[in-house]
């Protein structure tokens, strides 16, 4: 009777345990699921795994975030108290389920999908219910869909205690997924087929790629893995549904082992790495450039000014209405002065263009002269040089002229006037602004402006800031100074992405140039102060036509040195291409681009090959490559010519016939086969 | 290494022979000649000047039921109304899930209240790849020239409940319907979802 009396309570104990911290087993059709909680004692503030925990029959399955060709991954929808939340699925690394024609991804044999579950610490209830409504399909051959409530209650105390019997299967959860990886790949989706490449993955011989998007490749098409020069390069069909891809999603590699391996994949950004800078937001570069017009009110030659005039508005309080009008116009004239430098400059713009002379930041040309231009304006604020001196002399009149249209033109003037101290910063906009859109140029040019006349707008609004505003004094000089820095470090960042572009000694030659300049600056710097002589300025604008000068030392296009020791091509120009096809000879050319991976990886895989390597020399092929990474114009009109706005382009030409254009996926055999054909037509 | 190199050789030119064509939205529609349930041969060319909706189904598999709650018959009604042939295909082939014989899929006609213009039966697959129609159901709309103008999932959301059409934004009938008006249908392609096709 007493041992009748203690298994019983021994049942019950174990059954309300069992209805705590696991929600026993769901029974479906071919597969059962239960849902398991790490921990049976929670406390406030804590994280914790729950684990979904699937048992198909044998040959059944369930399906991956990406299901492939039909299919659908199980999803989980979280019935919570207030302010506990959950995460994502964290998903195992996915087997493949060939039904041909179709490929699936997802599950056999036991499946544990791990879910974090984060306690607010402020969590005051002594139990935690949790609700899982879990969908799914299990599929052999035929699919079923079914669902399941699965719930759980766990005791909310002072201390977590773990439920030993989940520690097993959380652990065992936790194998089967992906180990994480911080490296991120690139990919993009040219020519039909999608392509990958990624480096400094562990050294393992990886076999298997899942891509997590739904829709991107054909799952059934062979996939293709490649190791080389430190770059895994993957590639596959794209899928006959295939409409956009995402800029970024989770690529699975599975090694030989089976052992999964997670990364982020992102799209790759079709510029060079100085194009960076454009991403940011425009409201922030509008921002800026209003900071920066407000900060000209602080220059040695605005500030007095400024002062004089927040004076003036405190003394008379009586002219309110006429002193806002003031303000409006002088406002409108600061505005559209800096609209028509803005203007100007556009104009310059659209006439250097015109000649060819492009102003992207794409070209080392630019990018070193606007190396030398901020260098050149932080020397000034330093103090090294003054530029402008003419002009504030000759304005500073025209600022005491009173009267309501005057102060427009007193608004045009301070802009003027003010040039000697603003013109590093306006420098540093016009350097922004030339490599901008029209629209984006004009509008940080108004922001500039809207900037400046900030303070004169808000002192005729708000009379008591005049209070507020410090005295002019030495400090005016030690923050001009102390804004150098910026404009130094501004010219570092130019001089990396010129390395970036041109090498390392390239940039050698530039930064001799840049001292040339500082000299220049040094000796026209202290010209200004004596004016004796004409030996100085002669010498500073011979020094000045020396770091142009040297940089036409700079190669035009680049090329990166490690390719070029073994090449066995050359580089593509009109001229040469004519050239060759005019003496009679066999010519490919392959147009490519750094940020191009299809470019990558069909070079890789078919073209620098020993086989194709071979072949080329056999028909005594002159193999000529062209770089559109910097959107060269010869370039970009031979694309047009085979009817392409971008690459990769291999065409093929064969004495007497007509140019062959080849498929933008090259595989291996791609190249001889089509040269054996030509050359027995 | 070299052996990565000759397997990737190896797999490249299994990948080149794969490729194989696919339909595409904007191109002819891929050719058929297939035998319906009652053994009468149509031929995409037959329908020359008509608007022709290809449903890919199978009875059994559970997104065609939940289609097959009134969803589909209502489409097949309004869009045969409006002189729209609609072909519901079966691509299963024997002794797998979905096949039927000329009464059975009758029965299911008459049974379900589904009004296609003609059940085809496709046993060998053969229509099914030319269309690389991998779920069922799967739909297609072809317009009056025999382009191929929407191929894709039937609905925006994948799932097996019923209660999901309400929500979801009906992709095929909204691609049918720009098609009927002389529109490109946007979009042309979506995610085609439900059970796979037992080829």
């Amino acid at each position: 009777m007493f041992r009748i009396f203690i298994s019983m309570l021994l049942c019950c104990c174990i059954s309300t345990a069992v209805w705590a911290h696991s929600s026993g087993w769901h029974e479906s059709k071919h597969i059962r699921a239960e849902l398991v909680s790490e921990y049976q004692q929670v406390m406030p503030g804590q994280k914790l795994l729950l684990a979904l925990h699937f048992i198909p029959d044998e040959h059944w399955h369930t399906y991956w975030q990406n299901p492939g060709d039909s299919g659908l991954p199980t999803s989980i929808s979280w019935q919570l108290p207030e302010g506990v939340s959950t995460g994502p699925i964290q998903w195992p690394t996915p087997q493949a389920f060939s039904i041909p024609p179709l490929m699936n991804y997802g599950f056999a044999g036991p499946t544990i999908l791990l879910t974090e579950l984060t306690i607010p610490l402020d969590y005051t209830d002594s139990s935690l219910p949790i609700k899982a409504k879990v969908d799914w399909l299990v599929c052999e051959e035929i699919c079923i869909p079914a669902d399941a409530e699965l719930q759980l209650e766990l005791t909310v105390g002072s201390a977590a205690v773990l439920f030993d019997s989940a520690t097993a299967l959380v652990a065992r959860g936790k194998s089967s997924q992906p180990l994480p990886l911080a490296v991120r790949g690139s990919f993009d989706t040219a020519g039909g087929s999608f392509s990958a490449a990624v480096s400094g993955l562990p050294d393992v011989d990886f076999q298997q790629f899942f891509v997590a998007a739904t829709e991107l490749v054909d799952h059934a098409a062979p996939q293709q893995l490649v190791f080389s020069e430190g770059e895994w390069l993957l590639r596959q069909n794209l899928n006959t549904y295939f409409t956009r891809a995402a800029d970024s999603f989770e690529l699975v590699l599975v090694s030989g082992n089976g052992q999964g391996y997670s990364l982020l994949l992102e799209a790759v950004a079709e510029s060079s790495p100085a194009a960076a800078a454009e991403s940011t937001s425009l409201w922030l570069v509008l921002l800026m450039a209003a900071a920066g017009g407000l900060i000209l009110n602080l220059m040695p030659c605005v500030f007095p000014v400024l002062s004089l005039k927040a004076l003036s508005i405190a003394a008379n309080s009586g002219q309110r209405a006429e002193q806002r009008r003031d303000a409006l116009w002088y406002t409108l004239g600061v505005v559209l002065s800096f609209v028509s430098l803005a203007l100007l400059l556009l104009a310059l713009r659209a006439a250097g263009s015109a000649v060819g002379w492009g102003f992207q930041l794409q070209s080392p040309w630019l990018v070193a002269l606007l190396a030398y231009l901020l260098f050149a304006l932080g020397l000034s604020l330093s103090g090294v040089v003054q530029f402008g001196l003419g002009l504030m002399s000759a304005g500073s009149e025209l600022t005491q002229s009173k009267g309501t249209k005057g102060s427009f033109f007193t608004g045009v003037l301070a802009v003027v006037v003010a040039s000697p101290c603003t013109a590093p910063f306006m420098g540093g906009a016009l350097g922004y602004a030339v490599t901008q859109p029209p629209l984006l140029a004009l509008l940080v040019f108004v922001a500039l402006g809207l900037g400046m006349a900030l303070p004169f707008l808000l002192l005729a609004y708000l009379p008591a800031l005049a209070r507020a505003l410090p005295k002019p004094g030495a400090w005016m000089d030690t923050l001009k100074q102390l804004l150098a820095f910026p404009l130094y470090l501004s010219a570092v960042w130019l001089v990396w992405v010129f390395g970036r572009q041109a090498g390392i000694d390239a940039v050698a030659v530039l930064l001799c140039g840049m001292v040339a300049i500082a000299a220049a600056c040094w000796l026209y710097g202290s010209w200004q102060f004596s004016r004796a002589g004409w030996s100085r300025p002669l010498l500073a604008a011979l020094l000045l036509l020396l770091s142009v000068g040297v940089l036409r030392l700079v190669p035009d296009s680049a090329t990166p040195a490690a390719a070029a020791a073994d090449a066995h091509w050359q580089a593509w120009s009109p001229g040469k291409l004519a050239q060759l096809r005019q003496s009679g000879k066999p010519v490919l050319v392959n147009m490519t681009a750094d940020w191009c991976i299809t470019c990558l990886v069909n070079e890789r895989v078919a073209l620098n090959t020993e086989s194709s390597k071979a072949a080329l020399a056999l028909y005594d092929v002159t193999y000529l490559k062209g770089d559109w990474t910097r959107r060269d114009a010869d370039i970009t009109a031979y694309l047009h010519q085979y009817q392409r706005d971008g690459v990769p382009l291999y065409v093929l030409y064969w004495p007497g016939q007509t140019p062959e254009v080849l498929p933008q996926i090259l595989t291996p055999d791609t190249l001889r086969q089509t040269l054996e054909r030509l050359s027995n037509q | 290494m070299k052996k990565m190199k000759l397997l990737a050789l190896a797999a490249a030119a299994v990948f080149a022979g794969s490729l194989a064509a696919a339909p595409q939205v904007g191109q002819p529609a891929p050719a058929f000649t297939v035998k319906d349930s009652a053994g009468q041969v149509h031929s995409l060319q037959d329908f020359a000047g008509k608007n022709v909706v290809l449903e890919w189904t199978n009875h059994d598999c559970p997104f065609v039921v939940k289609h097959y709650q009134g969803n589909m018959q209502q489409l097949q009604k309004d869009l045969t109304a409006q002189d729209v042939v609609w072909l519901s295909v079966i691509s299963s082939a024997p002794g797998k899930q979905g096949h039927v014989n000329q009464a059975k899929s009758d029965e299911l006609t008459s049974s379900r209240g589904a009004a296609p213009t003609a059940v085809i039966f496709d046993e060998d697959g053969v229509m099914g790849k030319a269309y690389d129609a991998r779920t069922t159901p799967h739909m297609y709309v072809i317009d009056k020239n025999g382009v191929l103008q929407y191929m894709g999932g039937i609905d925006s959301i994948p799932s097996a409940k019923v209660e999901d059409i309400q929500t979801a934004t009906p992709y095929f009938a909204n691609a049918a319907k720009a098609v009927l008006a002389g529109q490109a249908p946007d979009p042309a392609v979506s995610r085609p979802y439900g059970c796979s096709i037992k080829y």
